[in-house]
């Protein structure tokens, strides 16, 4: 069971998310941007880490997504290997248009985008932009429904961390809200600690519509998310105030992601 | 140009009008070495090289005869771009730290960014992994006269920290910002960046054994040269002055974390292949300086001479010879190799990493040869622009500047004790030296690379474990109080050593070593001078006596690794409080063991360690409250703090303790409602202050609450509170038992049986959550 965790220039958060992989007991390596894309059919699931690809010029991921191997992704994508989009990987996958899937099937356009941060609570906008700081998520679909999240139960509730400008899910797309909703293509919301969903700052913590962190496409194999697992792999890199920081030995929230990824896998082999 | 001959004002008005800010002595000192009047590209090259910002003219003969640098974890002193120490038989924590104060005030945002690039570039050629950065800060006044231009200042340089660090994928660990009238028209934007790297894979920059005999190569790789940043180590070295600005402006460089991302990675592939070929080479970032001071420093470092030919160079335009010598371009950086690897190391950047079609013009080129002789020769176009004795080059110059104390006058204010404690409290809390830095710390990735154990605001240290598999974990803290310096430049230095120290003591680290940035006005004023030996005074004095732990018998001062000099942090207007900004890093053999601030379990015990006494100056009480400075500044006790130091992290390596928190801004009451505020922030707290024992017997409760007498308050896991008395006792402290953690959300505080302060929880966070934000809006 190999994996490639993809690399372009300005990723950033290859080499841990690659610890991770390796953790769980699944195979992986780097794959830069410039190796022949062909090689991709090689592997058994890809992850496009966080970073700043391309220096996010223009919009954040849109280059990446024009590369030859994001080509050969959507041929890997189509024959339903798991692909998982971290923060600035999920910017690439929804300007690739593998998230949200199309309505229109084999239409290629991109229905959503990550805008930019806007925190609003009690009707003001109390921020806009960068933000770094540990959030909840709620686990939305059910398990197995999606290639990242196969192996958690719906309702599950996950501390993991996030770092964007861009992580606010917005759309024009008549009825695709309803569709994400009603197809269970929803898989992370923004909770608070208990896992009620307060759609305002500092719970919703970017402005996304409905407090979506993270969405599969229609089959659900190709998972996007703003959070990132990677950075709470193990559970003394939570922060001080969480009880289980006291236990270092015990897995961090976030290996439930690779986790789901390796049981997808060996499930679909 | 023609020097020889001409009189003094004459050769004053040709350097002038090209741009460069050497004196005339020095200008015929380097005529006198040539034996003929110089060319305009040497005249450049040695401006650059003599400037204060790279020969330390004015100070280091100061440096040297006061600040210790070595010791049994030393690996490498501040010889080169970064220090080294051994944090065990195998890993080593590289360190560097810098200033860019005048860029940062021209252009906020480019300024404190390419001070993130460089400092990290510094640790890097290392041949270490950039793992944590921090940022000590220091900005005007925000409701003074120039609030405007302070907080347009404040706000492009947290942008420009957090658009470069994050994006580079390097998290910030630490820093601080203090707000102050001084800096109204200076600020200071400090850097330290701290990396790490196996003993036995350090990468020196310098022409390795042999370079000049088989002819090695010189390879110059990353962004295209342009005339970025030119002259920006002359600007460096003079006051600010409003009617240069627009001049000023082409000193500031040009950042690109993308590029430098990309650079950092095909550097590690370099450092691969200098492992598996096991051949060794030289490797050196380009920043002040530029080319000129990177190669004749590599060359001189090794006892070589270098031919340079610039049109190899790979430039952004048809620049003049000068401009490509000392443009101070970022993201570069310079390689000696030998011949045989050439092809392997041009592969690596060219084709592996792609640079040509990553950035425009961004390549790796042979420029240049080591040779046996002693010059450093540069042709251009066909021409020999540079040809002049390496050692006379990098060697620089030395003055021995004029001390004058500085007489200033201070006195301790008459002020009455206030009526309503919980009115004054709210104050502090609020005020943008004591609020909560949550606002600005949001915009820092603590948690790209995933080794994040401590973040900012957690506890008063950051901690990371940047290698998985080991256990052992890195903090680092910085400090400098500007207001202390202000009444005693030296109590200003020896603070700040302490200081930092506490910092990362109470998390649980042992501190290891620190680095000064010592900034400070023009030395050629004594005044300045004398401020700035003070300063130097008191850190030496602290690190000397408050002794590396593990080493006590030998009396084994903390050694500083490395540093920086900023002088001329002056404008027609005055200049910067005296501000010796030092950096500590700690080294825990256990990061798991480490604790945070935030106050953990109703029913646990507060215990104050250091005796307060009556050190109001300079205080936030006396600022805050009533507007003055006061005039008595803490001092250090040396043994007193030493021994508060080491008893924290025994007791916190026992186990024994579940919250410290230093005292410092603020005094007690700052430090203990900090505890309680800090997130989750669901515990309030019970003081008794008839229990503060022992200093200035009889102090009123507010010289008691607001002395920043340094000290510590610690909570106490339940059933360690009698080990803890024991171990404190064992290091003749005095154990006080001040207090409890309640589950009530209140901060009371009482004092003789009658209630001191009773503040509610919620509306203190509310205060001191809002302090910084409305400051920087």
């Amino acid at each position: 069971m190999k994996i490639a965790v993809l690399q372009f220039p300005g990723t950033n958060c290859e080499f841990e998310t690659l610890v991770a992989v390796k953790a769980v007991g699944m195979e992986g390596e780097i794959f830069r941007w410039n190796r022949p894309a062909g090689e991709l059919s090689g592997f058994d699931g890809f992850v496009i880490p966080g970073g700043f690809s391309y220096q996010d010029r223009l919009r954040a991921g849109v280059i990446a997504s024009k590369e030859p191997v994001m080509s050969a992704l959507k041929e890997e994508a189509g024959i339903g290997k798991p692909i998982i989009g971290i923060c600035n990987g999920f910017q690439i996958l929804v300007e690739t248009g593998l998230l949200p899937g199309s309505i229109e099937k084999s239409s290629g356009n991109v229905d959503m985008a990550l805008a930019q941060n806007v925190m609003v609570s009690q009707g003001k906008i109390v921020r806009r932009g960068y933000y770094c700081d540990w959030v909840n998520l709620r686990h939305e679909a059910p398990s197995k429904r999606c290639s990242g999240s196969f192996a958690i139960e719906r309702g599950a509730l996950l501390k993991i961390p996030i770092a964007h400008g861009e992580g606010n899910l917005v759309t024009t797309t008549p009825g695709l809200m309803k569709k994400l909703n009603d197809e269970g293509q929803v898989v992370f919301r923004y909770c608070d600690k208990n896992g009620r969903i307060i759609d305002e700052f500092p719970f919703n913590v970017n402005g996304s519509t409905e407090s979506i962190a993270a969405i599969c496409n229609e089959p659900g194999n190709v998972l996007g998310m703003m959070p990132h697992p990677e950075r709470a792999f193990f559970a003394w890199q939570l922060p001080a105030f969480d009880p289980r920081k006291q236990r270092p030995d015990e897995p961090g929230p976030g290996r439930r992601v690779f986790e789901s990824m390796k049981r997808y896998i060996e499930v679909n082999a | 140009m023609k020097i020889i001959g001409l009189s003094d004002p004459q050769v004053q008005t040709s350097l002038r009008a090209a741009g460069i800010g050497m004196s005339v002595p020095e200008a015929r000192t380097i005529a006198g070495v040539l034996g003929r009047d110089p060319t305009l590209t040497e005249l450049f090259c040695y401006d650059a090289m003599w400037s204060e910002h790279c020969s330390y003219k004015s100070s280091r003969a100061t440096l040297k005869e006061f600040l210790p640098t070595d010791g049994p974890n030393v690996v490498m002193g501040p010889v080169e771009d970064s220090g080294i120490v051994a944090i065990d038989d195998k890993w080593c924590v590289v360190i560097s730290h810098e200033s860019h104060n005048h860029p940062s005030q021209i252009l906020p945002n480019e300024g404190a960014a390419t001070g993130i690039g460089g400092i990290v570039r510094d640790v890097n050629c290392m041949g270490a992994t950039v793992v944590a950065t921090a940022d000590p800060l220091r900005f005007g006044n925000p409701y003074g006269p120039k609030a405007n231009k302070v907080r347009w200042v404040a706000e492009g340089v947290v942008d420009g920290i957090w658009q470069y660090g994050n994006a580079l994928g390097v998290p910030n660990m630490g820093g601080d910002i203090v707000f102050n009238d001084s800096f109204d028209d200076n600020c200071l934007v400090n850097v330290v960046s701290i990396g790490i790297v196996r003993r036995d894979q350090i990468i020196r920059s310098r022409a390795p054994p042999l370079a000049g005999e088989k002819g090695y190569d010189v390879i110059l790789i990353g962004k295209p040269t342009d005339s970025s940043g030119l002259g920006g180590v002359t600007f460096a070295s003079e006051a600010l002055r409003e009617e240069d600005e627009e001049t000023n402006r082409g000193a500031v460089q040009i950042p690109d974390p993308f590029l430098k991302n990309v650079l950092f990675k095909a550097n590690d592939d370099l450092f691969r292949l200098v492992r598996e070929s096991g051949i060794e080479i030289g490797f050196k970032d380009l920043g002040g300086g530029g080319f000129t001071c990177a190669t004749s420093e590599m060359g001189s470092a090794g006892g070589f001479g270098m031919e340079i030919n610039l049109d190899d160079m790979h430039t952004a335009a048809d620049f003049p010879a000068e401009v490509l010598s000392i443009a101070e371009t970022q993201e570069r950086f310079l390689i000696v190799s030998p011949p045989e690897l050439r092809e392997k190391i041009l592969k690596i950047y060219n084709e592996d990493w792609d640079l040509p079609n990553v950035y425009e013009g961004a390549r790796a080129s042979v420029v240049g040869k080591i040779n046996t002789g002693d010059r450093f020769t540069v042709t251009h176009k066909g021409e020999m622009v540079c040809d002049v004795p390496i050692q006379h080059l990098t060697e620089g110059i030395r003055y021995n500047r004029l001390e004058l104390p500085r007489t200033i006058r201070v006195q301790e204010p008459d002020v009455a004790e206030p009526a309503d404690y919980n009115q004054v409290l709210l104050q502090i809390l609020r005020s943008p030296n004591i609020a909560s830095r949550e606002h600005v710390y949001r915009y820092y990735d603590t948690e790209v690379m995933g080794n994040a154990v401590i973040r900012p605001g957690e506890a008063d240290a950051g901690l990371i474990a940047p290698v998985r598999g080991e256990k052992f974990g890195i903090a680092l803290a910085v400090d400098s109080n500007p207001f202390y310096g202000r009444i005693s430049p030296y109590w200003g230095g020896a603070t700040a050593v302490a200081e930092a120290m506490r910092n990362v003591a109470a998390v649980g680290a042992v501190p290891s070593t620190l680095t000064d940035c010592l900034n400070y006005g023009n030395p050629e004023k004594p005044e300045a001078f004398w401020e700035f030996r003070e300063g130097v005074k008191g850190l030496a004095e602290s690190c000397k006596k408050l002794y590396l732990k593990g080493y006590e018998a030998q009396q084994q001062a903390v050694p500083i690794v490395s540093g920086n000099v900023s002088f001329y942090n002056e404008s027609p207007q005055g200049s910067v409080d005296p501000s010796p900004v030092v950096a500590c890093v700690g080294i825990m053999k256990d990061f798991s063991k480490a604790i945070t601030m935030d106050l953990k379990k109703a029913g646990d015990k507060l215990f104050l360690i250091g005796p307060r006494f009556d050190e109001l100056g300079g205080s936030e009480y006396y600022r805050t409250i009533f507007g003055e400075t006061g005039a008595n500044v803490p001092i250090v006790r040396f043994d007193l703090e030493r021994n508060m130091i080491y008893a924290v992290i025994d007791a916190i390596d026992e186990g024994l303790l579940a919250a410290a928190h230093d005292i410092s801004n603020g005094g007690l009451a700052a430090s203990v409602a900090e505890m309680a505020l800090t997130r989750p922030a669901r515990f309030g707290v019970e003081l008794d202050l008839d229990c503060v024992q022992g200093g200035d017997i009889g102090m009123r409760t507010d010289k008691l609450l607001f002395s920043e007498s340094s000290g510590f308050v610690l909570e106490a896991k339940a059933g360690s509170e009698a080990r803890l008395e024991e171990l404190l006792k064992s290091y003749s402290l005095e154990p006080m038992q001040i207090g409890i953690v309640t589950s009530k959300r209140r901060i009371v505080m009482s004092r003789a049986g009658e209630c001191v302060a009773d503040l509610d929880l919620d509306e203190a966070r509310n205060a001191w959550t809002a302090g910084l934000v409305e400051a920087m809006r």
